[in-house]
This record gives C-alpha cells, structure tokens and sequence, in this order.
C-alpha cells in the first residue's frame, strides 16, 4: 500500500457543484492590453475541506490590492460576459466601504457552495473587485430575464450578508451596450 | 451506509454554520495546489508556512 499520509484524512464532505477560484492581478493588468487576458484560475475544488485549504492560505479581499478582482465560479463557467451559460445574464451587486467586505465575501461563498439559494441553478459564481475607494461583490446570474428567480437570489443573498440596503440587478447585455450607465432591472 | 438522511433530493445543502466549523480544520493548502510566484505574491498570505513571529526590532 502506499503510505501518502501519516494521518488518515476524515471523509470529506463533497459539495453540490465544483467551484473554481479566480484571480485577476491588478499588477499584469496595465501591462495587458485586452481585458480578462491576466485573469487565472487558480484551483478547482469539490469539497468542503478543500474549499478552506486554498481559503485560508489566501488574502481576504481587505488585503487585496486596489484593482484586484478575485472570483469563485462554477467550474467550467469563466467570470466573463462572453461564456455561452453568462451571456444571456446579469448580476447583483453590494458595495463596501474600503476594506470592509471580507465578512460578507466569506458568506457569499458559504451560501452559494453550501447551496443555499432556493434557485442555485441559476447561479454562475461571485466576484469581489477591489477598488480605491470601494469594495464589491456581485452574484453572477444565467437568465437575466427570469425575474422571479433574480429576485429570489438578491433578497435571499442580502439575507446572508445582513445587507439592509437595496440593491440591484443589471443585465450583462445592458452593461456591454451602456458601461457604467446601465440601469437596474430589479431592485430588492 | 454513507448516504446523507437518505433525502430524495440530492442536492448537497450545507448551512453557513456547518461549513464554519471546518475552516480551522483545514489549514494545509492541497498536495496538488500549483501557483505562479507572480501571482503567488500578490494573492497569498506569505506568512503561511511561518512558525514563528517575524521579529519587529
């Protein structure tokens, strides 16, 4: 037999879907000149233990630096409009104050990987950018136009993360056209 | 035996609570974890393999 461990590992607590960790590093990215070419996947993982091996070793999103984004989707959905399973969505998104989203950053995930959401299908991963002056986190959703199911996910995900603030929901397709212009579709 | 509650519904649903518990557990990045120093630097804590306390003198 082959003696790999000195310790035998528990059974491992297998999750619904893999995820698979993503990260943009803002220092490559002035060099690049087409966005999304830093982006990296950097592990994929199926389970619980897994999930806490690779999270404790990185930094919280308040340890980032400015311009960072770093993602948690499905596996084989990449953290980009033009994925075939994101190019008919949108997102929901929470702003922070500086530093301040790493509790709700840890909850975001604990809810999408530990299937909390009643529509968790309609779920394709998170994102946390970190930014000067602020921090984000938005839900990235497959059918933007299936409103219950949004709905369903941003009042559930501000359930979560003790959000009281309303938020919104923007369509991909409204993003590309209108950048920073884009209106909310939904508000919960 | 190790089907979980023998639930008919599969879906593999753990409350934030459960998940918790286990983040103190886990603390040895995975055998087949792989990452570019470049990045590395930038997204790691670097004081993970650190046993002692860098002294502040």
């Amino acid at each position: 037999s082959i003696n790999k461990s000195a310790e035998i590992p528990l059974q491992p607590h297998p999750l619904e879907n893999s995820w698979t960790f993503w990260f943009d590093n803002p220092s490559a990215k002035s060099k690049q000149a087409t966005w999304g070419s830093s982006m990296r996947s950097i592990y994929t993982f199926a389970t619980v233990e897994e999930f806490w091996s690779v999270f404790n070793h990185i930094h919280q999103p308040s340890q980032l630096a400015a311009g960072a984004d770093f993602h948690c989707f499905k596996y084989k959905i990449e953290p980009k409009w033009e994925d075939p399973v994101c190019a008919n969505g949108g997102k929901w998104t929470v702003t922070f104050p500086k530093g301040k989203s790493d509790t709700c950053w840890l909850y975001t995930l604990l809810a999408m990987i530990g299937e909390q959401f009643d529509h968790g299908d309609e779920i394709c991963g998170a994102v946390v950018n970190v930014r000067a002056r602020q921090d984000k986190i938005s839900i990235w959703t497959k059918n933007a136009s299936n409103e219950a199911a949004q709905v369903s996910i941003g009042k559930q995900w501000k359930k979560f993360i003790d959000c009281n603030d309303s938020i919104g929901f923007i369509f991909h397709e409204d993003a590309k056209k209108l950048d920073r212009a884009a209106k909310n579709k939904y508000t919960v | 035996n190790y089907e979980k509650d023998g639930n008919e519904n599969t879906d593999k649903k753990y409350s934030k609570d459960f998940l918790l518990q286990f983040a103190d557990k886990c603390t040895n990045l995975p055998e087949d974890f792989e990452i570019a120093s470049d990045i590395a630097e930038t997204l790691m804590n670097t004081n993970v393999n650190v046993s002692h306390p860098i002294d502040s003198y």
